[in-house]
C-alpha cells in the first residue's frame, strides 16, 4: 500500500447482551490511502456503521472496543493509534483531519441554531478566525456544495430546508477545515433517487479537488460502487470480502456477496423470482423464516461463506414477454379515478376556513385493472401516498370521479363500505411502528376475524390465523410471539397475513419494502408475487425504487408534484419513457 | 407574531368569560343565603330585605349575571338614575374614564369592580391588591428555587447517570413527589424554625413586611420568605429533576449530538450549548403547569406559616361564607394562569425557532 492514511486492523467492538457480549464488529481490518475511497457495504446489522464510528471514537456508550487498533498516518512519518489518543487530541483530529456525515439529514443538525452558526462553529472550533471571517469561509464553502443562495441558507435553520439542502449543509460543515478523510455513514439513504445523483456527484467532485480520501457505507452496492475505488462487503460483523471495485464486481468470490449482487432486482427484464441469499448458500438460515434476528442470532456462529460455491441452481425465467399481462387483459377495471383531486389546507384564517391549500393529487386520471400490479412512482411529496388513502377512501378526495367496480365510492351506503374495507387492503412501510407491540402474533392476524365475525368457533379462526401464518411462510410457534421478537421482515410477513385475513381482493403496498435488507426484501417481493397469483389479487404497489417497481409492476405510473405525468406498460416505459421527468429519474438510478 | 398574540388574547378572554360564567353559576347554585350568613342570628325581616336589596339578590338571575358580567368588565355600561338596578355609582366605581355619554346613561372605562365583602364591606379589588403581591412572591421564589436547583440537578442526574448521586436525585424526587405540602410545611416549620430556630433564627410565622416591636415602621422580612418559598417549591423541584434529568438524556442521545462530537467540540460546550437548549421545552411546560398545582398547595403553605397572601384570603373568605371574595380571588387566580401560559408560550418560541407562531 502507498502512501497509507488509515488502517483498522483487528477491530472488535462489542455490546452487552443478554448472555455475555454480542460481538457487533468482529476482527475488522481495512486500509485506505490518501486520497482513495473506501466503500463499505452491509445489511442492517453487519456493524459497519459501528467500524467507522470508532475511527472517530463516537461508538454509543454501550459499546466497547475489545481489541484491535485504527491507526492514523497524518503525514511526516507519523502514526497515531485513534483508540488510544487522549480525549483531547481526538477532540482536534474529529471535524478538522477527520469528519464524518451521518445517514439522517433531518435530525443530525441542530434544530436551534441557524445553519451557518453551526458551520461557523466547526470552523472556529479547529482554527484561529474571527466570526467574520469565519462566516466568509462558510458562505465559500455553501458555494462549494452548491447550495442556491448561500446567504439564505446561511441564516436559516434546519427545519426551513429540504433533506437534500441540509445533507449539502452537513457536507459544507464536514468539509470546511479541509479534512484529510471525510467518513459518509448512508449519506444519500433517506433521500430520493436524483438528489442522491446529485450528492454522489458533489462528493466525488469534493474528493478529487480537494484530494481528500473517501470512506462510503452504504447498504447498497450499487451506490457505492458509484463513488467507491475499493470496496468491502461487511456481513454479522465481519468484513466477507474486499479489493478493488473492478476486481471485486466482476468476480465476486464471496458467496454472499454474489447474493447480495443477486438479490436486486434487475432494471433490463423482469424476471420470474428473485434469488434470495438462501439460492447462494446451502445455510439454512436464510430461507425463511429464519431465526429469530439474523444479526443477533449471528454471534454464536456466523455462517462461514465459503470460498465460490456453485453457481445458484434453477433457471429464473423471465416474466417479460408472459402472455397473461398484454394489454388484451385491460378491460377489467377495479378502480377507475377521473380528475381526482386532493387539497390540504396549510394556513387556516380565523374563521377556521382555508386561505392557503396545498394540492397533494392535481386531476389524477388512473385506471387500476383487476389481477394485475400498478407501480407508482414518485419522489417524496409527489402525492403517492395521499393517492394510497384515497384509493382506500380513507381520506375523501376534494374533487373528482372515484369509482370501485364501476360504483360511485363516495356514495356507498354502510352496507357497501363494510364490504369495500374487506375487500381493500393496505401494507404500509414501517414494520417496526405499525404492529401494536402488545398484540402477539395470532391475536393481531385474528382481530379482523373477529370483527367482522369471520368464525364463531375459536378452533376454526385458529386453524385460519395458522393457515395464514404458513402461507406467508411462518411456523406455527409464530402465533404466540410479541413484535418485538421479530425481524424486520417477519413483521412485514406477519403485517401482509393480517391484511389477507379477510380474502381481500385489492392490496396498496405502500413502500412495503422499502425499510427492509435488499436481501429480505428479495424474500418478501417474492412472497408478494407468490400470494399475487395464488390469489388473483390486484396490487397497487407504490415505491421510490425503479428497480422493485420493475420486478412487480405489470403497468407503472409515474407522479411528479400530485400529477400522473406518465403511465404505461411496465416494459415498454423503461424502455422508451416519453416523459422527461421519467427519464431524468431512471438516469438518476446508480447501477453496477 | 403579532397576530399570534392577539389571537392568543382573544383566546384568553374568551376563557376568562367561560370562567367567570363559571365561578357566577357555581356560588348561585349552592345553598345558602348571603343576606342572612351576613346577618347572624339576630336578624330582622326588614333588614334582611334591605340587604338583600343592596345586594340585588331580589333580581332574577339572568340580571344578576348581567351585572356581574358589566361590573367585571373594563369596559361597562351603566345608568344616571340611582334607583336603576345598573346606577353608576361613583362609590363602587371610581376611578372612571367616561367614554360616551347619554342623556340617561354612559360608558365607562374602569378597573373591574369585584363588589364588596359582605364581611368587612372592603372592596374585594382592595383586599386582592393587598394580598396578591405576597402570594405571587411567594410562588415566584419557590418556582425560581425550583427550577434553578431542579435543572441543575437533573443535568447533574443525566450526565453522572447510574451512578449514586443519580440515585440518590431520583429517590429524593419520588420522596419529594409525594409528599403532601401541608405535611411538608408542618415538617419544615417544626424542624428549621422550632427545633432549630436558635441556630437558623428563622420564625415559624411571618410575613414579609412586618411592623417592628415599637410601632415605628414597617421592615421588609426576606427570611420569612425562606421556609414557605423552600416548603412550595419541594414538590415542582421534585418534578424538575426528574424531567431535566430525562429529557437531558433524551436530547444527548440525538443524533446533533453525535453530529456535535464528531465536530470537535469539548464536552462542556455540547452539553450547555447544544443540549440544553433542547432538553429544556419540556421542563419548561411543566413549571408552568406546576404553577396551577402551586396555587392549591399554596393555600396550605400560607395558612401554616401565616403568610398573608390569596390562600389565606380565600379560606377565610370560605370560613365565613364571603362570596365575592371567593369569586374574585377564583378569578384573579385564573386570570394569573393565563397569562403565564401566554408568556410560556412566547418562551417557546424564543428557544426553539421551529415554534415560530403563526
Amino acid at each position: 500500500m502507498n502512501n497509507p492514511l488509515l488502517s483498522i486492523s483487528g477491530l472488535t467492538v462489542s455490546f452487552p447482551y443478554s448472555r455475555g457480549r454480542h460481538r457487533a464488529v468482529d476482527d475488522v481490518s481495512l486500509d485506505l490511502s490518501g486520497g482513495r475511497s473506501l466503500g463499505i457495504v452491509g445489511e442492517s446489522g453487519s456493524g459497519k456503521s459501528l467500524t467507522a464510528l470508532s475511527v472517530l471514537n463516537l461508538l454509543p456508550v454501550a459499546a466497547r472496543v475489545d481489541q484491535g487498533s485504527v491507526f492514523y498516518y497524518p503525514g511526516s512519518g507519523k502514526t497515531l493509534d485513534l483508540l488510544k489518543v487522549p480525549p483531547r487530541q481526538i477532540r482536534q483530529i474529529r471535524g478538522n483531519a477527520i469528519s464524518m456525515i451521518f445517514q439522517e439529514p433531518m435530525t443530525s443538525l441542530n434544530p436551534v441554531f441557524t445553519c451557518g452558526d453551526q458551520v461557523v462553529e466547526a470552523i472556529r472550533t479547529h482554527q484561529d478566525y474571527s466570526y467574520g471571517q469565519a462566516k466568509k469561509q462558510a458562505l465559500k464553502w455553501f458555494r462549494e456544495v452548491e447550495l442556491p443562495s448561500p446567504e439564505r441558507i446561511y441564516k436559516s435553520y434546519p427545519h426551513e430546508l429540504s433533506g437534500g439542502q441540509r445533507q449539502r449543509v452537513m457536507i459544507a460543515m464536514a468539509v470546511s477545515c479541509n479534512p484529510s478523510l471525510l467518513i459518509a455513514d448512508e449519506p444519500t439513504t433517506a433521500l430520493d433517487v436524483t438528489i442522491q445523483q446529485s450528492i454522489l456527484q458533489l462528493l466525488g467532485g469534493l474528493k478529487e479537488r480537494y484530494g481528500m480520501s473517501l470512506m462510503f457505507i452504504s447498504h447498497d452496492l450499487a451506490v457505492v460502487s458509484q463513488v467507491a475505488d475499493d470496496l468491502a462487503v461487511m456481513h454479522q460483523g465481519r468484513v466477507v470480502e474486499k479489493g478493488t471495485k473492478e476486481a471485486l464486481l466482476r468476480d465476486p468470490q464471496n458467496d454472499y456477496t454474489r447474493g447480495l449482487m443477486a438479490c436486486r432486482p434487475p432494471l433490463d427484464h423482469r424476471p420470474q423470482r428473485l434469488y434470495t441469499l438462501a439460492d447462494f448458500t446451502r445455510d439454512q438460515r436464510h430461507a425463511a423464516p429464519g431465526p429469530k434476528n439474523a444479526s443477533t442470532a449471528g454471534q454464536k456462529s456466523a455462517p462461514t461463506y465459503g470460498q465460490k460455491s456453485t453457481p445458484p441452481t434453477g433457471q429464473i425465467s423471465s416474466f417479460d414477454s408472459d402472455p397473461h399481462d398484454k394489454p388484451s387483459s385491460y378491460s377489467n377495471e377495479l378502480f377507475s379515478l377521473r380528475g381526482l383531486s386532493k387539497d390540504f389546507a396549510l394556513k387556516t384564517n380565523f374563521w377556521g376556513k382555508a386561505v392557503q391549500q396545498l394540492r397533494a393529487l392535481d386531476r389524477v386520471d388512473l385506471d387500476i385493472y383487476k389481477g394485475q400490479t400498478l407501480g407508482l412512482v414518485g419522489e417524496s411529496g409527489s402525492g403517492k401516498s395521499t393517492l394510497a388513502r384515497v384509493l382506500l377512501r380513507l381520506i375523501l378526495p376534494s374533487e373528482g370521479l372515484f369509482r370501485y367496480q364501476g360504483g360511485d365510492v363516495a356514495e356507498f351506503g354502510k352496507k357497501q363500505m363494510q364490504a369495500f374495507r374487506q375487500q381493500v387492503q393496505i401494507v404500509f412501510q414501517d414494520p417496526y411502528s405499525t404492529l401494536n407491540p402488545r398484540l402477539s402474533t395470532g391475536s393481531m392476524i385474528s382481530e379482523p376475524l373477529r370483527y367482522y365475525r369471520y368464525y364463531t368457533d375459536r378452533k376454526q379462526r385458529r386453524d385460519r390465523v395458522m393457515e395464514l401464518l404458513e402461507n406467508v411462510r411462518l411456523t406455527p410457534d409464530y402465533y404466540n410471539r410479541y413484535p418485538h421478537e421479530l425481524s424486520g421482515g417477519e413483521r412485514q410477513r406477519v403485517a401482509i397475513a393480517r391484511v389477507l385475513a379477510l380474502n381481500p381482493g385489492f392490496l396498496v403496498l405502500d413502500e412495503a419494502v422499502s425499510a427492509l435488507d435488499v436481501s429480505i426484501q428479495a424474500e418478501i417481493l417474492n412472497l408478494l408475487q407468490e400470494l399475487k397469483s395464488r390469489y388473483h389479487l390486484t396490487y397497487v404497489f407504490i415505491t421510490h425504487d425503479f428497480s422493485v417497481v420493475r420486478f412487480m409492476s405489470d403497468r407503472i405510473a409515474v407522479m411528479k408534484e400530485g400529477r400522473v405525468v406518465e403511465t404505461g406498460a411496465a416494459e415498454e416505459l423503461f424502455r422508451s419513457p416519453s416523459h422527461g421527468y421519467t427519464r431524468r429519474l431512471l438516469e438518476s438510478i446508480p447501477s453496477l | 407574531m403579532a397576530q399570534y398574540f392577539i389571537k392568543r388574547i382573544l383566546y384568553a378572554i374568551l376563557i376568562l368569560w367561560g370562567v367567570a360564567t363559571l365561578v357566577f353559576v357555581l356560588f348561585n347554585v349552592l345553598p345558602g343565603d348571603p343576606a342572612r350568613m351576613l346577618m347572624g342570628q339576630r336578624s330582622d325581616v326588614a333588614s334582611i330585605q334591605a340587604i338583600r336589596k343592596d345586594l340585588g339578590l331580589n333580581r332574577s338571575k339572568g340580571l344578576q349575571y348581567l351585572k356581574y358580567l358589566n361590573d367585571l368588565s373594563p369596559v361597562s355600561y351603566h345608568s344616571h338614575e340611582p334607583s336603576d338596578y345598573f346606577y353608576l355609582d361613583p362609590d363602587k366605581y371610581a376611578p372612571y374614564t367616561r367614554l360616551i355619554k347619554g342623556k340617561n346613561n354612559s360608558l365607562i372605562l374602569k378597573s373591574p369592580y369585584l363588589r364588596r365583602s359582605y364581611q368587612s364591606r372592603k372592596q374585594v379589588a382592595g383586599i386582592i391588591g393587598q394580598t396578591l403581591p405576597n402570594t405571587f412572591i411567594l410562588a415566584f421564589s419557590s418556582i425560581i428555587f425550583a427550577s434553578l436547583v431542579g435543572i441543575f440537578l437533573g443535568i447533574l442526574a443525566a450526565i453522572y447517570k447510574d451512578t449514586l448521586f443519580d440515585r440518590l436525585s431520583i429517590f429524593f424526587s419520588a420522596f419529594g413527589m409525594s409528599l403532601p405540602s401541608f405535611f411538608a410545611a408542618i415538617l419544615i416549620g417544626w424542624f428549621f424554625a422550632f427545633k432549630l430556630g436558635d441556630v437558623t433564627g428563622l420564625n415559624l410565622t411571618g410575613n414579609l413586611y412586618e411592623v417592628d416591636d415599637f410601632g415605628r415602621g414597617v421592615h421588609l422580612r426576606l427570611k420569612n420568605l425562606i421556609l414557605p418559598a423552600l416548603t412550595l417549591g419541594i414538590r415542582p423541584l421534585a418534578i424538575v429533576i426528574q424531567l431535566s434529568r430525562n429529557s437531558m438524556l433524551d436530547v444527548l442521545s440525538r443524533d446533533y449530538i453525535r453530529t456535535a462530537h464528531a465536530k470537535g467540540l469539548a464536552f462542556p460546550r455540547v452539553l450547555f450549548r447544544h443540549a440544553l437548549r433542547n432538553s429544556l421545552n419540556p421542563v419548561i411546560t411543566a413549571i408552568s403547569g406546576w404553577f396551577a398545582s402551586l396555587m392549591a398547595g399554596i393555600v396550605f403553605v400560607e395558612y401554616i406559616f401565616g403568610w398573608k397572601g390569596l390562600g389565606y384570603v380565600i379560606v377565610d373568605a370560605l370560613n365565613k361564607y364571603d362570596l365575592p371574595v371567593v369569586m374574585g380571588v377564583v378569578l384573579t387566580i385564573s386570570v394569573m394562569f393565563i397569562i403565564i401560559n401566554v408568556l410560556v408560550d412566547l418562551t417557546y418560541a424564543l428557544l426553539d425557532p421551529r415554534v415560530r407562531l403563526g
